[in-house]
């Protein structure tokens, strides 16, 4: 493979360009196939059955009953499932899986909704019924699923260092400004409105997995080992996803139910999990503590800064949040002390959602430097300034691209920050509504990793580019589509985009927001190989007339070839590959990630700062996020519309971590006791505030050379703090236990029933 | 099993089902007409959405037997992917389809809410769309879209 330095582009008519989605057509018109659409003949259900206690083991399944219902072809447990393999230990991007244990591997019984049967049947419901009627008794033994987390006892039995530099415990001895508090967010569900689903095709030993994954690379590396078959004997597609949010990283339990269940059968088998389950088995953001303690001096320059934190995870499975991923390197601050704890409960194992780590850390840590400010009476934007690095502190490194303060001075000139009264409760609107200003920063990784693309230019003039990606609903059709555009300078319509199948050339999993960063040098190197060997072709062809000229002489220009610079005589490249009798020419490109390269030259982040406003009305106890100001510092956007989808869609999410979500769980059963869309609230339109994005135009090309970082998670970085920063200017009330509740501001001033 | 017989994006099909099977089963496992979605099997989320004698119903909610004699018309019914309707166009070009999952159904809604409000106000699509859960836009491309196609509606009278 042909490795080169690529320049960086800063030109381009298509790369910047607000977009439409190319899938657009097959979504609105609901032919986009998802996973669960997939029909095949002979194609049967499965309805999994579900442990009701958290914590034991299995002592009798009586399914006896269940196997004569009508239409039930078979009822799989322990016994009888056949074959699953545990995986190897993972190594960078392979072989990833959360929740490592098979499922129906033995008797025990861990959390609360872990699957102990499945039921298949010629008919949902029939499947449906004959899962519940399968007879399952336990041993129970005690559980805890207690979100009392801090000072509870750790896995490893002390905390893990995660980021360390001066001495952090003499410099909160002797500063002058404090601040210590503990900060807790709720275990959350990702309820992506997809529900995750498997259809299982099996044909002679081969499977054809049509999944819910954000990963299909990965996946199908999984499958094949838990299948203990070779992982060219699996294929795994997804052509469309209803989002995944990282519910859909990994693979979860139900996708090994249905390839068991089908390989079992030697027939198709669909399994959908249902909503109830998946507040159980397909992963969630753990419950968190957090401990931050902050020092300053007089005028607000950070003297230490210690986080500890620790998340909750389940009995089998070490899941790490990583909350303190950026508190090393978010301001300059000698002495810094970041520390990590795991406690095992009974649930079922949690996952990267959403920005996992940073989300809820920077929730904890930008709550934290509010507060600060508060006791210093300083400005909490001018606090953030005041405190901005030259460089990462905590490896040393160069930020590639970091502009925070312009985010913080754009956003706050949006916002009109500068007309903020800081005393608490003092601002109304126009209607005499209190008003709560509350400003946060965020930031989110930036990285790339491995990625393989095959570009082809084709005989009916049209180019096809394929890559073991997927499109998870950010757009990722398009943004290829754009990059081969660029480079081809053929219109989108001409450009097929095949992605979502593990048989495609490995692609990056869509997830941590670097899916487009790691497919850009990739598929610009492809299209250039493409278009070297189209000139070839050229010069080589009888008829062709670029027949014995050098490859030098010539250029591909808006689809067409021609001698460099002479605007005439060019030929479309479609004309050249019928007369060559070729039906096709194609270049691959491959690229090496930055994933954990320790040799790495730059600190690769994006920044970004959120402003809100509540409005609060203490009579009727009625607080609403009223008003967004986001500015983001990610790079350049490929696709400046779906960029702004994502970080909307992200402030809303936002709204929902800040105000709405939290799983519950029911500690005398070990369930989530609102697992439904009813229960389990997320933010509705009747939420949305009015929200104003703006992007800093700076592109990262030591990233890739189209400068694009990525935009799927800092959207919902810091903006829970704004809010209940905001809550807190506009009630006097902290909220340090997410979501904020009604009744934390029952004692708010001026509330009538307080 | 029933013989059902209604009336499906303007065809009349006569299905044999059991009568309680969900119509969004029927749709998609009986008539593989998958544009219809499932989100919740409850009626939160809105993703199944059809119109049912012309009424916005939740097809998860609605057992095979109550549609016998009836209309109902699905995501399928209402454009081709080369002759798109205006609203698909609008949910299209404004940014109103993400992930697209809960696109067929706040289509169906959109095409319920402006057949009673051509014209409608902020509140009223609010309104028009509170049955229909969407997890990715943060929703103001959707209202974008639906004002853009009642402004079409209206500029093309």
């Amino acid at each position: 493979m042909e490795q080169q330095t690529p320049q960086p582009i800063t030109e381009s008519k298509i790369v910047g360009v607000p977009t439409p989605r190319i899938d657009g057509p097959l979504k609105t018109t609901g032919t986009a196939m998802y996973s669960s659409d997939h029909h095949f003949p002979g194609l049967v259900y499965a309805w999994p059955v579900t442990a009701t206690i958290a914590s034991g083991t299995i002592s009798g399944i009586d399914s006896s009953s269940a196997e004569k219902m009508p239409g039930v072809l078979a009822i799989y447990t322990h016994k009888n499932i056949g074959p699953l393999y545990r995986t190897p230990p993972s190594a960078g991007f392979s072989m990833i899986l959360d929740e490592r244990r098979p499922p129906l591997e033995d008797e025990i019984v861990r959390y609360y909704g872990q699957y102990v049967a499945v039921a298949i049947a010629h008919t949902v419901e029939q499947a449906r019924a004959a899962a519940e009627a399968v007879k399952v008794t336990y041993n129970k033994t005690p559980h805890d699923t207690s979100d009392k987390l801090l000072d509870t006892p750790t896995i490893a039995g002390k905390l893990k260092e995660v980021t360390k530099r001066g001495d952090t415990a003499a410099a909160l001895a002797g500063a002058a400004y404090k601040h210590d508090a503990v900060y807790s967010t709720p275990t959350e569900t990702h309820n992506p409105i997809e529900l995750h689903a498997s259809v299982a095709v099996y044909k002679d030993g081969k499977f054809t997995l049509y999944e819910t994954s954000q990963a299909v690379v990965n996946h199908r590396d999984v499958m094949a080992a838990m299948l203990g078959v070779p992982p060219e004997n699996v294929q795994v597609i997804t052509r469309f996803l209803g989002s995944g949010f990282g519910g859909k990283l990994w693979p979860w339990p139900h996708a090994l139910l249905a390839a068991a269940s089908a390989r079992n059968l030697n027939r198709p088998v669909k399994l959908v999990v249902g909503r109830s389950m998946m507040f159980q088995s397909v992963g969630h953001r753990p419950a968190i503590d957090q401990r931050v303690q902050l020092a300053a001096d007089k005028s607000g320059k950070l003297l230490a800064i210690q986080h500890d934190y620790v998340n909750h995870t389940s009995m089998l499975d070490d899941y790490d949040e990583g909350c303190a991923e950026s508190t090393g390197f978010m301001y300059s601050c000698p002495n810094v002390l970041a520390t990590s704890g795991l406690v095992r409960r009974n649930v079922g194992t949690p996952t990267s959602m959403r920005g996992p780590g940073a989300v809820p850390g920077l929730y904890a840590l930008e709550s934290a430097m509010d507060e600060l400010a508060t006791k210093l009476n300083i400005d909490p934007v001018q606090l953030r300034l005041l405190n901005e690095p030259e460089k990462d502190e905590s490896t040393g490194q160069p930020f590639s691209s970091r502009h925070l303060k312009e985010c913080l001075t754009v956003g706050a000139e949006k916002f009109g920050w500068a007309k903020r009264n800081p005393a608490v409760g003092s601002m109304k609107d126009a209607e005499g509504r209190t008003l709560g200003w509350g400003v946060a920063a965020c930031t989110w990784i930036a990285t790339r990793t491995d990625a393989e693309v095959n570009v082809e230019l084709r005989q009916d003039g049209a180019a096809r580019v394929a890559c073991g990606t997927q499109d998870i609903g950010t757009g990722t059709y398009t943004a290829v589509a754009q990059m081969v555009a660029h480079e081809t300078g053929l219109p989108l319509q001409r450009i097929d985009v095949v992605i979502g199948d593990s048989g495609l050339p490995p692609g990056p999993i869509s997830g941590g927001s670097w899916a487009t960063a790691s497919v850009v040098p990739a598929a610009l190197q492809a299209a250039q190989q493409a278009r070297k060997q189209l000139l070839s072709l050229s010069t080589k062809t009888d008829g062709c007339p670029f027949k014995d000229k050098s490859v030098d002489e010539l250029e591909f220009v808006d689809g067409v070839v021609r001698i460099k610079g002479q605007s005439s005589g060019g030929v479309p490249f479609a004309e050249i590959l019928k007369t060559a009798n070729v039906r096709s020419v194609s270049g691959t490109g491959k690229s090496t990630g930055l994933f954990g390269d320790p040799n790495q030259k730059f600190s690769f982040h994006s920044f970004g700062a959120q402003f809100a406003e509540v409005t609060w009305q203490p009579e009727i106890a009625r607080l609403h996020v009223s008003r967004v100001v986001t500015v983001i510092d990610a790079g350049r956007m490929i696709n400046p519309r779906a960029a702004r989808n994502q970080i909307e869609g992200a402030v809303v999410m936002g709204v929902g971590m800040a105000m709405l979500e939290a799983t519950e769980y029911d500690h005398r059963s070990g369930g989530p006791i609102n697992a439904s869309l009813a229960d389990y609230i997320v933010a509705v339109n009747a939420d949305c505030p009015n929200i104003d994005v703006t992007f800093l135009d700076y592109p990262d090309f030591n990233l890739n050379p189209l400068g694009a970082r990525g935009v799927g998670e800092i959207g919902l970085a810091g903006i829970a703090a704004a809010i209940t920063n905001a809550v807190h200017h506009a009630t006097g009330i902290r909220v340090r236990n997410l979501p904020v509740r009604i009744e934390d501001l029952l004692v708010a001033p001026g509330n009538k029933t307080s | 099993m029933s013989t059902i017989t209604f009336t499906l994006n303007n065809s009349q099909v006569t299905v044999d089902a059991p009568p309680m099977t969900r119509l969004l089963d029927l749709l998609r496992e009986h008539l593989h007409l998958t544009g219809t979605k499932e989100g919740c099997g409850e009626g939160e989320c809105g993703s199944c959405s059809v119109l049912l004698n012309g009424e916005l119903v939740n097809s998860c909610l609605v057992p095979t037997l109550q549609v016998q004699g009836a209309t109902v018309t699905t995501i399928e019914g209402l454009g081709e992917h080369t002759h798109l309707h205006p609203i698909q166009q609008c949910f299209l070009e404004e940014g109103g389809a993400q992930c697209g999952i809960c696109t067929p159904g706040m289509i169906l809604a959109t095409h319920h809410l402006l057949e009673k409000h051509p014209a409608p106000t902020l509140d009223e699509i609010r309104e028009g769309l509170s049955g229909n859960l969407c997890r990715c836009t943060g929703y103001m491309r959707i209202f974008e879209a639906v004002q853009q196609t009642a402004k079409l509606a209206e500029a093309g009278k």
